[in-house]
Formats: structure tokens, C-alpha cells, sequence
């Protein structure tokens, strides 16, 4: 009888482990553990034995049941798991299902990181008018009244509001130093502000030069500021685009609404400053103007020049973003073109 | 502009071991931004004066010539084809590895050793136009070569030796220079370079006037004429000028001409005053300064032949004009080989009548680009004494036999007065008054001290409008004290608490939104719009602005709305995209709506910042266009964090499609559209195929939340039963109106949570009247979980609702 019990575990165990499913298993399981299982049968023949061995056997059938029963169920998990593996043919190169593509315009991310920057350092974003005056964009900007940039064919004059005074001669800006002017007749002293923008030049276009593109200025205007607070927002802007610490310079530079005028230059990333193409030789790229209010803006804007200084920086958009990615054709912002733009996520 | 080391080494004593690229560097942080400096000889590497030492005939060539050539160190055969060689000549010969352009063309090519007609030949004997030097030895006749037998110079010289060209040339950006009229000469730049290195200028003398007869000049105009000299000068003749000074002229770009033009040319880049030399004898009477008449004509000395208006200034004879003030010369008062007696001009023309002038008939000089940065007058002394010296140089037996000087109104120099703690205080760094008076005082200010005060006088060549506040001067003492020796101030920080535009950041974040969120791709297009889209979409022009001179004819408009162009960009990407979702966000403007928001008088048109979608499919699935743009508006106001948006249909819009359309209102407020756009302006935009979405939103109207606006729930305890059923519906009744009527049943049964859209058909499978629509109904209770039975009762209510309002069908087969 103990043989034969031994026999019958030792058979079912070698059944359990090879049952291919769990219909199988379930099979096994009834031919030796159910109510007319092999196993169960052998309990029949116990009244057979003596009372000392029937207590004996009656212990060894039913831990040889549990342990068959203990191995059906944990064979029962390891079949449930070996039909849920992946088959090992699944291809992990094949391209994943990418979510929709959307992405702002690459001009707008520039932007919106430099907001981020000057935000974080307190300045408010302005965003002025397209449509200006003569007045606004040249008078307030202590633009001499026969000055050459007034008498330039390159401005968008609006048809029937192209002649008279100043203040009546619209179009659409030329540039966006004016808006400086109109945020400061608005707001009260100090100033530190941006405004982002488009302007527009009437202009034969090429790979370098276009009719509508993107300016970002900056003003700080407080009491008690020394020119050179300028190079901080200068820094700050271009670490903030090219990712490192960039050296710049500023020299002298003219433009009416600034005195002192600069022209800012900042170390040529390409050659580290040694010269390259890219820079002309020079290890210095022209990358802004910028400079001290001219007493005559402060003026405009309704503020004492010899109370209020400050510091202004024109940034072009456009170029920087051109820099920043190796673009070479301006017309390609405002493309539409979707192949182009697609490439800026 | 090209400025000659040499020639600045005339007036100031620059050390002769300079450093040339420190001298640029410095130049370009305190003055002006020098582009580039080079050096002359290095166009003339391997180019050396060599003798001919005899003629042969070549064996196969018959216009060739074998010169036997001394090029100093031996003998050489150099084949030549030139009509000019003779043994004895000495000829400019190009070397191995010199740079030469054949025939005077192209792109120069280096020279190497040769074989000609199976002769070989060591260089070449060049023309002028070869070395680029025809401006200094120009010849008529084809295959002229250079003849340097003048030149005293042995064979061998390196010809930028020979001909005293060792020179280097600062090459200045002019966009740099136009504030500065000082610096359009090289003694301008001579005085800031004694400023920057504390070296001494060469003064120029003042010239005696002799005691001669006065020369009649009339000035008819001193406000544009504010001062003339006339120089009646007698005994000269039209010969060349010393090659010295046309090596001079030529390697600043001007090309000799004569000794009496390339004298006034000398003077014009030496101190940049442009003066101008009459025949005499072709002056009737005399010199008169005057405004022209209407119409007059005039012969201009390039051959261009203007109608004059009053605005023009013109030098004339008693008869007729004879030159255009400060821009050229006439043709009539030209210097002739005859000429014998000239009346030197030295004049100071007002600047923005000359840029007039030039604008008008288009034509820029060198002496336009100087009068129009405003010269002072008093420079005309200095252009005086530098021609009285040269003219006596050049010709020795010259006599002046009239003179005359009009100058009523002296310029004023300008006087300021700067606080030093003010100056302090702007630069961040006390400078000490020695360098102040020592910098100032070498670029031609007065200085003193008084106290806190410093009283400046300005130099006359600084005193057209250049230098007239005190922020001017803070600026030349910074400059010259060095812009890098100041060190980079923090900017302070005074916290007045956060930043926080809510108009600014609701653009953004709709923006934002439409990108990230709905996998739009923002697009910039032009302020103007193209007629075909505005016919097609705007179909009225009435209040749109219009560009006096538009980029092209057919794209006058100003935006007035962002439909246009985004129709234009879905036409364009259709080319290579099917499927697609773009944005843009600008100003639109409109001729109405006027305020003055920023000065009195400066009344602006009505502008809003606008925002307009597009979405395309390239089949005819409208409805899931419709409704992935119809999704994307809706849930804009939750993620943009502000007012909601009610969509109905009020006003259908213009370029909408008769039934896909619907109005976006805030409130009462209309916001915007969303509609389909109609097919026959799609294709009247270009857009052949498919169907488009447009949105359009106006900015300005939305109604940020302060914060964000996200509420909170308890998570329902017991589980909620989504249960689905599809009912048929006569097919024109509203989905709204099928929900608004399930939801009704609340009133009934608490456990009706809410009912969703999941689909609808309308097609085969269903009567040609009816529609089927999926509803998924919500149910569920707050106290316990719902058995299936009162699940069923509550589906019960809702279609027994639905059927008798609305006259739902269960759908069967």
C-alpha cells in the first residue's frame, strides 16, 4: 500500500509539472486527488490494515493529497503567468506611436523663455500698439525733425493717414523702442519692463532681411543707476538663449534715443572667441544696441532726465533664434510652412 | 570708409611698433567700428619691378614676344604679349604665386610657371588692370603694359616698395560714422586717436589772407548757405598731380583725375570739407548762391540731366546754375585741359537740404555724405589753409588774385555744464578731473573747474547737434576712459511683490493650450492680406486699412481678421500635409473705433489681439473635423483657467458653411466662431480638397480667473454603472436637446448621475427619417450599490422620457 501510494505521488507530481494547460491540469488533478482519484481510492483499503498502521497510512495519504494539491495550484499560477508572457518575438525596435505634434512657433518659444528670464527678475511684459504714429515712433524718441529715417521710403505708411502732422501719420511700426515711451506715460517710475514685438520695414526681402520680423526690448528706468546695470540684463538675456555664460562688450554706438549709444557684442560661441568665419575673424559678434535713455525719452515720458536714468536693450528676435538654431533664411518664419516649423518642438 | 595708417601718421605720431589689431580693437570700443585692416603690399605679394634687357621674337607666336627680364637676382624669359616693350623698360612682373586677373577680369588667379606656345615663361609683364592698378597708370590701348621706367627703383623691388604702397588700410563701418561728421576726414580720426593714446595732433596753421581784390559771390541764401569762400586763383594749368598724392587718393578709393580736382579730393579726405574747383572763364559775371527756379535745368558733370525745384540749392552764374550745392558739379563750369584760372568753392551747406536734394534725383557723392551729417563751418578754415598749401606746392608760380569769405553768423559753440557727483553718480566711478581735462582737452574741448561744476565748451566740429547735453559728455569721458574698465552693477531688487498680468499670461496659456494640449502648430503671417482671401472670406472691404505702398499690388489690406491668411496657410501646407491643425495669434485693426491711449493727439485705430484656429482633413469626414475642433474650443476656457464659453448659433458668419457653424459667447458677450468654412470660398482660397474648421477668438473679450479654477469632489463610494443604449430619433433632433431631456429624469430618480454622447448613425440600418443615436446613461447611488434591477428601472424612466418627449424608438432589427 505505502508502494503503491508512493508510486501514485511520485507519478501525479511528474503529471502536474508537465500539464501543458489548465484544463490539463485540472484532469490530473481529478484522477488523483478527486472524489474517484487514484489516490482517493487508496484510502478505500484502509479498514484492510492494522490499527496501528491505519492511523500510519490514513497521515501519508493525506499529506501525499496536499502536497499534490499545493503543486496543482502553484503550477496553476506559473501556467497563468506562462500564457500571459509575451512571445519572445516581439519586436522592441519597431517606432513608438507618437502623441499629436503641436509646438508654438520658434520665434514664441524664444520669447517665452526670455518673459521667463526677465519675469523672474521683476520686469512686467508689455505689449504695445502695431499701428503708431510718426509722433510716437520718431518725435518721442528725440528723432531730429529732418532726421533721414523719417524721410525713408522703408516705413508702411497707411493710405489716407500718410501726410499732416505727426501725431496724425499712421503705420505700422517700424520699430519698437516708441512703445518704451508710451508704457512709461502709463505706468508709475521705476520702470523694468519688456516688450516683445513685431515691427515692419518696407523692404526688398532676401535670405537676410525681411518685411515683418520680431524685436524684444528691455528698459530698466530707476534713480541712481550706473550705465553698466545694463550689462546684467544683457548677460541675463544671452545665458538665457544659448544656455552658458557668453562674454560681452559693449562700445560706442549711436542711435537718437540713447545717449550713451552702444553697439553689444558678445564672444563668438562658434570659435570661443579666437575668430572663425562665423564672426567674421573678429571673436565678437554685433548682436544688439542698447544704451541710456536720451533725456529727451525721459522727457517724452513725462519723467526729469536728471532725476531717472536707465538702460535699454534691442534684441532681434529673428537673428537670435537664427543663431540659436543655424537658420539661414529669415523668410522661412513666417513661411507657414509647416515642414519648417515642425522642426521646433 | 577706408582711412590710410600713413595718412593718419601725417597728424598724429603714432609709435611706429603700434600694434595695428590693439589700434582696431581700440578704435572699435571707443569711436567707431573698424571692420577690418589691410595691408595694402599684401595685394602685391610676388609682383616686383623688373628691366627688360632685350626683345625677341617668340618661334611660334606672332604677337608674342620672349623678354629677357633682370628681376634683381638673374636673368629670366618671360613670354609677353604687350605692344608697348622695349628693351631698357622697367615693367611690373608677377612672379610665381603672384595674384594677378587676366586681362584686368575676374577673380584674381596665381600665377605659376608656364609654358606659351612651347616657350616657358617666369611670371608675366602685367598690365595696370592686372595688379589693379588702373587707376594709377590708366592706358587706352589693349595689351598695354606698365611702364615704371619713372620709378626709381633697381630691379627686384617689390613694387608695393617702388611705388611707396607700403601702407595698411582700416576699412570703417560708415553706419558707425553718421553722428560723427568730424570723423569723414583722416584728421578727425587722427585727433581721436591722439585722444585714446595721449599723443600729441599736428595743428594746421590758419591761412593769411593776402591783401587782394574782393571776389564777388552772391549768397542769395545763408540759411542753406551758411558760410563761402571763394578763392580767385590764376596761373595754373591741368597736369597730373604728384603720384605720390594719387597713390594717396587711390588707396582711400578715389581715383586721380587732375593735380586741381585731386587737390580739392585730398582736401575733402584730409579734413573732410568738400570744396570745388570753377573755370573761371566759364562763370558769367560771377558766383551766386541761390535757391533754382521750377524747371530750371541743369547738366550735372556725370551727364545727368535734372529739372530743378525750389527746394534745390544751386551755385550759378549771373545766368544760369552751374552746380548743385554740396551734392556735384555742373557740366559747364568743368576744369578743361584749357582751364588756366579757377574759383575754389570752400563752403558749408545746411544738412538736410543737401540730403534732400541727393534723395531727389538719386544721386549720393562723397560730398553729400559729409554735408549731410552737418558739417560746422568753421571747418572751412582748415579746408582753406590744406588747399592754399597744396595749390602752392603743386603749383609754385600760383597767384591768388581774389578772395572773399561770406560768413555772417558765426557758429555758436556749445557750452555745458556738468555736476561731477552727477557724473559720479551715472557712471559708477569717480573719474579724476586730470583725465577728464586731459581726454577732453585732446579732443578739442575747453574744460574747467568749479567746484562740484565742470563747464565745458565744445569744439566747433562737435557742435552741429552732436555734442549739446551733459549726457553727451558723460558719454565722451566714458568712452574715453574706457567702457571695459567699468565694472558690471548689479542691478538692486526691490520686491513690491509678484508679477502678475492676467491679460498677458491668458495669451499665453491659450496659446499654449492649442499647442501642447490639441497638437497645434502656431503659424506667423504678414499684417496684410491677399485679395483673393479677403473677396473670398471678409467679402466687404468697408473699414479696412489699406498700405500706401503695399509689398504687392494684390496684398493692400491691413488684417482686419486672422481668417485670411490662415486660409492662405492651409492652402499652402495642403501641398504636402493631408491631415493638419495650425494657429496664430496677432493683432487685427480695423479704420474705426479711435482713441488716444497713450498722447493727446495721437489718435489710434481700434486693435485687438486676435486668436484663429484651423483644422483640415483631407477626406470628407466632416463630423469628426467638426467635432475634434468643436472639443479643442471647448475646453479651452477650463485649461486657460477663465469664463466659459456658451457655443449657439445667433449669426451665422459670412464665410461659414449654411449649416456647421456656431457663434462662442462669454456671457452675453460674442467672442467669436467656430464654423465650417464654405466650399466655395475654401476654393476660392486655393484649398482644392477637403474640409476646414476655423475658430476665431478675440482676445480682448475673455475673462481670466484669477487662479486656477479646478473644484474638488468626494469619490464616490458606491460604484457608478455606465450603461449604454442606442435609440432612434427623428434625424433633426439636437443631441442638447436629447440630453436636456434625459437629465429632465432627475427629478425622478436621484440615481441618474448624468448622460453622455457616445455616438450616432444615420444610414442604412436605420430608417431614412431617424437617426440612432448611443446614449451612455450614469447611475448610481450615495448610499449603497444599486442591484440590476434598479439599474433597469432607472434606464426605464429615461426612455420612457425620451419616448414620449422626443418620440424615441428602441432600436430594433
Amino acid at each position: 500500500m505505502k508502494e503503491k501510494l508512493q508510486l501514485l505521488a511520485a507519478e501525479g507530481k511528474e503529471k502536474i509539472l508537465a500539464a501543458k494547460n489548465e484544463v490539463e491540469l485540472q484532469e490530473i488533478k481529478a484522477a488523483y486527488l478527486g472524489k474517484k482519484g487514484s489516490i482517493t481510492e487508496l484510502m478505500k483499503g484502509l479498514p484492510g490494515l492494522a490499527p496501528e498502521e491505519r492511523r500510519e497510512f490514513g497521515q501519508a495519504v493525506n499529506a501525499a493529497k496536499n502536497e499534490l494539491s499545493d503543486l496543482v495550484e502553484s503550477q496553476r499560477e506559473e501556467l497563468k503567468l506562462k500564457s500571459a508572457a509575451i512571445p519572445a518575438d516581439f519586436d522592441v525596435t519597431v517606432p513608438g506611436t507618437l502623441p499629436s505634434g503641436g509646438a508654438l512657433h520658434p520665434i514664441t518659444q524664444m520669447c517665452y523663455d526670455l518673459n521667463d528670464a526677465f519675469r523672474s527678475m521683476g520686469f512686467e511684459i508689455f505689449a504695445g500698439s502695431d499701428i503708431t504714429s510718426e509722433y510716437s515712433a520718431f518725435d518721442t524718441l528725440n528723432f531730429p525733425p529732418a532726421h533721414p529715417a523719417r524721410e525713408s521710403m522703408d516705413t508702411y505708411w497707411l493710405e489716407g493717414h500718410d501726410t499732416g502732422d505727426a501725431d496724425k501719420k499712421l503705420c505700422l511700426r517700424p520699430h519698437l523702442t516708441g512703445e518704451s515711451v508710451r508704457y512709461m506715460r502709463t505706468h508709475k517710475p521705476p520702470y523694468r519692463f519688456v516688450y516683445p514685438g513685431r515691427v515692419y520695414r518696407n523692404e526688398t526681402t532676401d535670405a537676410r532681411h525681411e518685411r515683418a520680423f520680431f524685436q524684444y526690448e528691455a528698459l530698466i528706468v530707476d534713480k541712481n543707476l550706473t550705465f553698466t546695470a545694463g550689462k546684467v540684463m544683457i548677460k541675463s538675456i544671452l545665458s538665457k538663449v544659448f544656455g552658458q555664460d557668453v562674454p560681452v562688450r559693449m562700445r560706442a554706438g549711436f542711435f537718437p534715443f540713447v545717449e550713451p549709444g552702444f553697439e553689444i557684442d558678445m564672444g563668438c560661441l562658434v570659435c570661443g572667441g579666437k575668430g572663425c568665419s562665423v564672426c567674421k575673424h573678429v571673436g565678437w559678434i554685433e548682436i544688439m544696441p542698447g544704451g541710456t535713455p536720451h533725456p529727451n525719452v525721459l522727457r517724452a515720458a513725462g519723467l526729469d532726465p536728471d532725476e531717472y536714468t536707465g538702460f535699454y536693450v534691442n534684441i532681434g528676435l529673428d537673428r537670435l533664434v537664427m543663431m540659436r538654431y543655424g537658420v539661414d533664411d529669415v523668410r522661412l518664419f513666417h513661411s507657414t510652412d509647416l515642414r519648417f516649423l515642425s522642426q521646433f518642438r | 570708409m577706408k582711412v590710410s595708417l600713413n595718412w593718419i601718421k601725417e597728424y598724429v605720431a603714432l609709435p611706429e611698433d603700434m600694434d595695428l589689431s590693439r589700434l582696431a580693437y581700440d578704435l572699435t570700443m571707443a569711436t567707431v567700428e573698424v571692420e577690418g585692416v589691410t595691408n595694402l603690399a599684401d595685394e602685391f605679394q610676388n609682383i616686383i619691378v623688373g628691366q627688360i634687357t632685350e626683345v625677341l621674337p617668340h618661334p611660334n607666336a606672332e604677337k608674342l614676344r620672349i623678354c629677357k627680364v633682370d628681376i634683381g637676382t638673374e636673368i629670366k624669359d618671360i613670354v609677353c604679349g604687350g605692344s608697348n616693350l622695349e628693351a631698357g623698360m622697367k615693367v611690373a612682373v608677377a612672379c610665381p604665386g603672384a595674384m594677378v586677373r587676366w586681362h584686368g577680369e575676374g577673380e584674381p588667379v596665381k600665377i605659376g610657371l608656364a609654358k606659351l606656345r612651347g616657350v616657358e615663361s617666369y611670371g608675366m609683364i602685367c598690365a595696370s588692370s592686372e595688379i589693379g592698378l588702373f587707376d594709377l597708370f590708366p592706358f587706352e590701348e589693349e595689351a598695354t603694359i606698365v611702364d615704371l621706367s619713372a620709378f626709381d627703383a633697381p630691379a627686384g623691388t617689390p613694387i608695393a616698395e617702388a611705388l611707396g604702397l607700403s601702407d595698411m588700410i582700416l576699412e570703417i563701418d560708415n553706419k558707425s560714422l553718421t553722428n560723427r561728421p568730424d570723423l569723414w576726414g583722416h584728421y578727425g580720426i587722427a585727433r581721436e586717436l591722439a585722444a585714446l593714446y595721449d599723443l600729441p595732433l599736428k595743428e594746421i596753421k590758419p591761412y593769411e589772407v593776402p591783401a587782394v581784390a574782393p571776389l564777388t559771390i552772391e549768397v542769395a541764401d545763408l540759411e542753406r548757405c551758411p558760410r563761402y569762400i571763394g578763392v580767385e586763383l590764376s596761373n595754373l594749368s591741368v597736369k597730373a598731380s604728384p603720384f605720390a598724392m594719387q597713390t594717396m587718393l587711390w588707396r582711400v578709393g578715389q581715383r586721380p583725375i587732375n593735380a586741381l580736382v585731386d587737390i580739392t579730393n585730398y582736401v575733402m579726405m584730409a579734413v573732410g570739407q568738400p570744396t570745388h574747383a570753377f573755370d573761371k572763364d566759364n562763370i558769367k559775371d560771377h558766383i551766386v548762391v541761390r535757391r533754382a527756379k521750377n524747371e530750371e535745368e541743369l547738366l550735372l558733370l556725370n551727364g545727368k540731366e535734372l529739372a530743378l525745384c525750389e527746394d534745390d540749392l544751386v551755385i550759378a552764374d549771373t545766368q544760369s546754375p552751374v552746380g548743385l550745392a554740396g551734392v556735384m558739379g555742373g557740366a559747364k563750369d568743368s576744369v578743361l585741359p584749357t582751364t588756366k584760372t579757377v574759383i575754389l568753392e570752400i563752403a558749408n551747406f545746411a544738412a538736410p537740404g543737401v540730403r534732400r536734394t541727393a534723395l531727389r534725383y538719386d544721386n549720393r557723392t562723397e560730398a553729400v555724405s559729409r554735408y549731410e551729417k552737418g558739417i560746422d563751418p568753421e571747418r572751412c578754415d582748415l579746408a582753406l589753409s590744406l588747399s592754399m598749401e597744396l595749390f602752392g606746392e603743386l603749383y609754385p608760380e600760383v597767384e591768388v588774385t581774389a578772395f572773399s569769405d561770406t560768413y555772417p553768423k558765426k557758429l555758436e559753440c556749445a557750452n555745458i555744464e556738468v555736476s561731477l557727483s552727477w557724473l559720479e553718480s551715472r557712471l559708477g566711478k569717480r573719474i579724476p578731473n586730470e583725465t577728464i581735462a586731459k581726454k577732453m582737452g585732446a579732443m578739442g574741448y575747453t574744460v574747467a573747474f568749479e567746484g562740484d561744476m565742470m563747464h565745458i565748451t565744445v569744439p566747433s566740429w562737435r557742435s552741429t547737434g552732436d555734442v549739446s547735453i551733459k549726457a553727451d559728455i558723460m558719454e565722451e569721458v566714458a568712452r574715453m576712459y574706457g567702457y571695459e574698465n567699468f565694472e558690471a552693477t548689479p542691478i538692486t531688487t526691490s520686491f513690491e511683490g509678484a508679477i502678475n498680468q492676467l491679460d498677458v499670461d491668458i495669451e499665453r496659456k491659450a496659446k499654449e493650450y492649442l499647442a501642447i494640449r490639441c497638437g497645434m502648430q502656431e503659424i506667423f503671417t504678414y499684417p496684410w492680406m491677399s485679395d483673393e482671401c479677403v473677396d473670398a472670406i471678409l467679402q466687404d472691404t468697408t473699414g479696412i486699412f489699406q498700405l500706401s505702398t503695399p509689398p504687392s499690388p494684390t496684398e493692400r489690406y491691413i488684417r482686419s481678421s486672422l481668417l485670411p491668411n490662415l486660409a492662405k496657410a492651409v492652402a499652402h501646407n495642403q501641398r504636402y500635409f493631408d491631415e493638419f491643425a495650425i494657429f496664430e495669434t496677432a493683432m487685427v485693426i480695423r479704420d474705426e473705433g479711435y482713441s488716444a491711449p497713450y498722447y493727446e493727439n495721437e489718435l489710434l485705430p481700434s486693435q485687438k489681439r486676435g486668436l484663429a484656429a484651423a483644422w483640415v482633413c483631407g477626406g470628407d469626414d466632416v463630423t469628426s473635423l467638426f467635432r475634434r475642433a468643436k472639443g479643442a474650443v471647448e475646453l479651452m476656457p477650463r485649461y486657460t483657467h477663465m469664463e466659459g464659453f456658451t457655443l449657439k448659433q445667433e449669426t451665422k458668419p459670412v464665410w461659414a458653411d449654411d449649416v456647421v457653424w456656431l457663434n462662442v459667447f462669454v456671457g452675453d458677450v460674442q467672442v467669436g466662431n467656430l464654423a465650417l468654412l464654405a466650399k466655395k470660398a475654401a476654393l476660392s482660397c486655393g484649398i482644392k480638397t477637403g474640409y476646414v474648421m476655423l475658430f476665431e477668438l478675440d482676445l480682448d473679450e475673455l475673462v481670466p480667473f484669477t487662479s486656477r479654477t479646478n473644484s474638488f469632489e468626494h469619490l464616490a463610494e458606491f460604484p457608478i454603472t455606465d450603461y449604454d443604449i442606442s435609440l432612434l430619433f427623428d434625424r433633426n433632433t439636437p443631441w442638447e436637446k436629447i440630453r436636456a431631456t434625459a437629465l429632465g429624469c432627475k427629478g425622478q430618480t436621484k440615481a441618474l448621475r448624468d448622460v453622455l454622447f457616445v455616438e450616432e448613425y444615420k444610414g442604412k440600418h436605420v430608417p431614412e427619417d431617424k437617426k440612432s443615436v448611443t446614449l451612455r446613461i450614469q447611475i448610481g447611488a450615495d448610499d449603497k450599490t444599486l442591484t440590476t434591477e434598479e439599474i433597469e428601472a432607472v434606464v426605464n424612466i429615461v426612455t420612457k422620457k425620451l419616448t414620449k418627449n422626443l418620440g424615441a424608438e428602441a432600436r430594433t432589427k
